[in-house]
């Protein structure tokens, strides 16, 4: 698509939509949010930036292999599950770390990981499809 | 030492086999061959101790919440079987390091990795007393022989028969378990000692029957049976010391050990005895004729295999002690003499490269050491004395005589005796003792190794007919006493005196000589009828492999056809269908709540905008347009949960719909914007009433789900739970990473799966284009 407003536009909703994506992450625990939606909200920064600029762009800011994003974030995922096995005999039951008010543990990194292979998997659904596109 | 260290051995043993038989080259046999062997001491060492029906058990915990056991047993007859398998495992492994010598390293390394880890799988097989353990290494022992059986996977007609023995054995496998699990549920354990000791509560439960014919497919399919006796002649693509393994002294065996182990359990079912003894039989009958009528060395040999798995099986079917000692003393014989043969047969063939007993002739010379012990062998299996095979066959008569079971059983043991004399010449005299053999016709000799094994198992038939008490005390009394569940006194000498079953011995022995100078005219008469084959060959296998073949053609040919629409109507259609039954069925019935009570604004608004929009999307003939109003209904459904108390739900629902008319628009950007209409009025309308009756249908259980009491126990354990346990005050997204964090797991994975299947597949299709 050749929309000078929509890609100077684009850059700065990528921006946006991925900090926010994260910051959904994040807050998942306690509010609404987490890193299914999160990684739907990325992936959706992303597939912007593909409708805008093409797919190469959307490409080279995804910097790795879509598929590899999706195999960390199911490593990651099951790394975060291994600690629980050591001490609580049980498969991803979580180890916590609490300081005050605050709590976290590898559930974080559980949800990281669900982050990613989301991103990961929707990413190589955008990347392909737009790909199809010629080049106008 | 325990039984579980064994197993373990065995099971590690054969996991660093292939990479060090692969550094050791040509001493890969020899070395690799401690594993067995070593094994065989153990188990010696353990067994020694066991007096009468004694056993020697070990508790081993797998799955405790499901009841479910590793325990393992090891009495006289699992003592037996382990001695066999670990003792013909080692000269098989010599063997096959000797007969792979030719060949390139990483296959002969491969091979001794398959047959030590198959070694393995019968060991755990004998050793399991809990009865899902037998099961996963009976599995196992089939999985590992489809391959050893496909092993020169070149071959087409080896891939043929690894796929037919695959789909019997593991097939009877399947009903196996089916007749696992119920015992297990009748009797409350799956331990087999539990079973063989409470043969009342098996006869009194009303799954007797269906256990019994479970049992029976699963054994009768290992052990080639009639009707399913096809597949192990079929799987002489083996490369030979694999056949020599599998199919005379071990796996198909092991189907015989399940009968044996079963003949206690099932000690108050008269019909259990009746089919073994009719079927087994049969199997005798049908393998006799057929094995005359071959003429491939390894195709007689496996003939008179299926024809010796049926004389045990209805040895298993005889009532009496005398039986028990019968088929445990013809087990040992059988195993000892046939797994010679096949050796020789490998040898002969490997030497010569022909595979005919027509071809072979006059190797004596060539090959001087398997001659002698094909010699011995020959002698064994026609039942002569001196050899063990004479003791064993006195008993198989007597324990006919003494259960008085009729003539069926009497007739098929001694035309099947007939027949094995008449096999014994047919393999030994022609190929090694008669005519000469051509000129050049050898040009492999044979080596330590390769005859190592043969003159072993040969020597010991012999020298266990001559001295039987070296095998009756240590081996054959406590495997006979744990058949029958109390000591048994066994006593076997070669001269038993002037008999009724020394009578039986020499009335076969005259047949069989008769039948071994008959046999090259019985060999055209035979080879010639067609009819016969197809009655007794693959034939029925055959029909059914191709029938369920074209059926899935035929289905894929209706379902698959390529257009979305017929999926999506597939789907659809299906999806309705099963609803709609159990709505219909639904207990209790169905009730739908009509009131208008507790009526709110604002969600009916976005309802009333959602059905316009859907409404619309049907009318729409521009593309976008209709994305448009599809992407209405998923947001208005997404405003609907954020109405309803379901912030996560919305936000979710919020993104996908975004994504899906990114994804969506990505496809419609390479459409036409108003694509030519290509479905008929009538498929228009047929594509109305699915989508209408899904509609009704969802709208029906939705109401009935209102309607029903909410039942709100979980809500409360998770909203009760989340914060103390899980330190996070998102019920929703702690169930998602914490609660039921493993489903999670397997939902990404799947995301993940897909979505690399569509990278794959598109990018087939985007490397056909022009790059750009």
């Amino acid at each position: 698509m050749n929309s000078l407003i929509l890609s100077a536009f684009s850059r700065f909703l990528f921006a946006l939509m991925l900090v926010v994506s994260l910051y959904i992450l994040y807050r998942g625990h306690n509010d609404p949010g987490g890193g299914f939606v999160g990684g739907l909200m990325a992936a959706a920064g992303f597939a912007i930036l593909a409708m805008a600029d093409g797919v190469q762009a959307a490409r080279r800011m995804v910097r790795v292999h879509p598929v590899a994003l999706m195999g960390a974030g199911l490593v990651l995922a099951l790394l975060s599950g291994l600690p629980g096995l050591v001490n609580r005999g049980s498969f991803l039951a979580h180890w916590w770390f609490h300081a005050g008010d605050f709590h976290s543990g590898t559930a974080l990194a559980f949800d990281i990981g669900v982050y990613l292979a989301v991103l990961g998997g929707i990413l190589a659904l955008i990347l392909r499809f737009y790909e199809e596109q010629p080049e106008a | 030492m325990p039984l579980s260290a064994i197993l373990w051995i065995s099971f590690l043993g054969s996991a660093l086999a292939r990479p060090l038989a692969l550094r050791l080259g040509q001493r890969a046999g020899w070395v690799l061959a401690i594993l067995p062997a070593s094994l065989f001491g153990l188990l010696w060492i353990a067994g020694s101790g066991l007096e009468g029906a004694g056993a020697i058990v070990e508790e081993v915990a797998w799955v405790p919440s499901l009841g479910i056991t590793l325990d393992l047993r090891l009495d006289g007859f699992s003592r037996l079987f382990g001695l066999m398998i670990t003792g013909i495992g080692t000269l098989v492994t010599i063997y096959a390091g000797a007969y792979f010598a030719d060949k390139p390293a990483h296959k002969g390394a491969s091979f001794l990795a398959l047959i030590l880890l198959f070694m393995s799988a019968m060991l755990g097989t004998v050793l399991s007393d809990s009865l899902i353990g037998l099961y996963v290494f009976w599995e196992l022992t089939s999985l590992v022989s489809f391959l050893l059986i496909g092993f020169d996977s070149y071959k087409a007609s080896a891939r043929k028969a690894a796929l037919q023995s695959l789909i019997v054995t593991a097939g009877g496998g399947l009903a196996l378990f089916a007749g696992i699990l119920l015992i297990g549920m009748e009797l409350g354990s799956f331990s087999l000692s539990n079973a063989m000791q409470n043969s009342a509560a098996l006869a009194a439960s009303p799954w007797c029957g269906t256990i019994m014919v479970l049992v029976l497919l699963g054994a009768f399919t290992k052990s080639a049976q009639v009707p399913f006796h096809f597949w192990l002649p079929n799987a002489m693509e083996a490369p030979t010391p694999a056949s020599a393994y599998l199919h005379s002294a071990t796996m198909v065996k092991l189907g015989v050990y399940l009968l044996a182990r079963f003949d206690l359990a099932f000690a108050q079912v008269p019909a259990f005895g009746t089919a073994l003894i009719v079927f087994g039989g049969l199997t005798v009958l049908v393998a006799s004729v057929r094995a005359l009528s071959r003429t491939g060395y390894k195709a007689v040999l496996a003939q008179s295999t299926v024809s010796s798995l049926g004389v045990l099986v209805l040895l298993i079917g005889l009532e009496g002690p005398v039986a028990a000692t019968a088929t445990v003393g013809f087990m040992l014989a059988h195993a000892l003499y046939k797994a010679t043969l096949f050796f020789c047969a490998g040898t002969a063939i490997h030497a010569t490269g022909r595979t005919s007993l027509v071809e072979i002739n006059g190797l004596r010379r060539a090959l001087p050491v398997t001659a002698v012990a094909a010699a011995l062998a020959a002698v064994a299996m026609a039942g002569l004395p001196p050899t063990f095979s004479f003791i064993a066959k006195e008993y198989l008569f007597e324990a006919q005589l003494e259960s008085g079971s009729g003539w069926f059983a009497l007739v098929a043991l001694v035309l099947g005796s007939a027949v094995f004399v008449a096999i014994a010449g047919i393999v030994s005299l022609r190929p090694f003792f008669l005519g000469r053999s051509r000129e050049g016709a050898v040009h492999h000799g044979e080596t330590p190794g390769l005859f190592l094994g043969p003159a072993v198992l040969a020597t010991l038939g012999l020298l266990l007919g001559l001295l039987p008490g070296l095998a009756v005390a240590p081996l054959l009394g406590p495997a006979a006493s744990a058949l029958v569940g109390q000591a048994l006194p066994v006593s076997p000498a070669l001269w038993h005196g002037l008999t009724p079953m020394l009578g039986l011995s020499a009335l076969a022995v005259l047949l069989g000589l008769a039948l071994y100078l008959l046999w090259p005219r019985l060999l055209a008469r035979l080879a010639h009828l067609d009819w016969l084959d197809r009655l007794l060959g693959d034939a029925g296998y055959n029909h059914a492999f191709e029938g369920v073949l074209a059926l899935a053609r035929r289905c894929t040919l209706v379902l698959q056809n390529g257009d979305q629409r017929r999926y999506t109507a597939t789907v659809v259609g299906a999806t309705l269908l099963v609803t709609a039954v159990g709505l219909v069925l639904a207990a209790p019935p169905l009730a739908i709540d009509l009131s208008l009570e507790g009526l709110r604004l604002a969600p009916a608004v976005v309802v009333g905008l959602m059905v316009a929009a859907g409404f619309a999307a049907t009318r729409m003939r521009s593309l976008p347009a209709a994305l448009v109003a599809v992407g209405i209904v998923g947001f208005g459904s997404a405003l609907l949960f954020l109405l309803n108390g379901a912030p996560d739900l919305a936000m979710t629902q919020f993104s996908v719909e975004a994504l899906l008319v990114v994804i969506l628009a990505a496809l419609l950007l390479q459409l036409p914007i108003r694509p030519p209409s290509t479905r008929s009025a009538g498929e228009r309308r047929v594509d109305a009433l699915l989508a209408g009756g899904f509609g009704l249908v969802t709208f029906a259980a939705l109401a009935a789900m209102t309607a029903a009491p909410l039942d709100l126990r979980l809500t409360e354990f998770f909203a009760a739970r989340s914060y103390p346990e899980a330190f996070g005050r998102n019920v929703v997204n702690v169930i998602l990473v914490d609660f039921r964090a493993i489903d999670t797991l397997g939902e990404i994975a799947v995301v993940a799966f897909a979505a690399m299947a569509v990278w794959g597949l598109l990018a087939r299709r985007a490397k056909g284009k022009e790059p750009t």
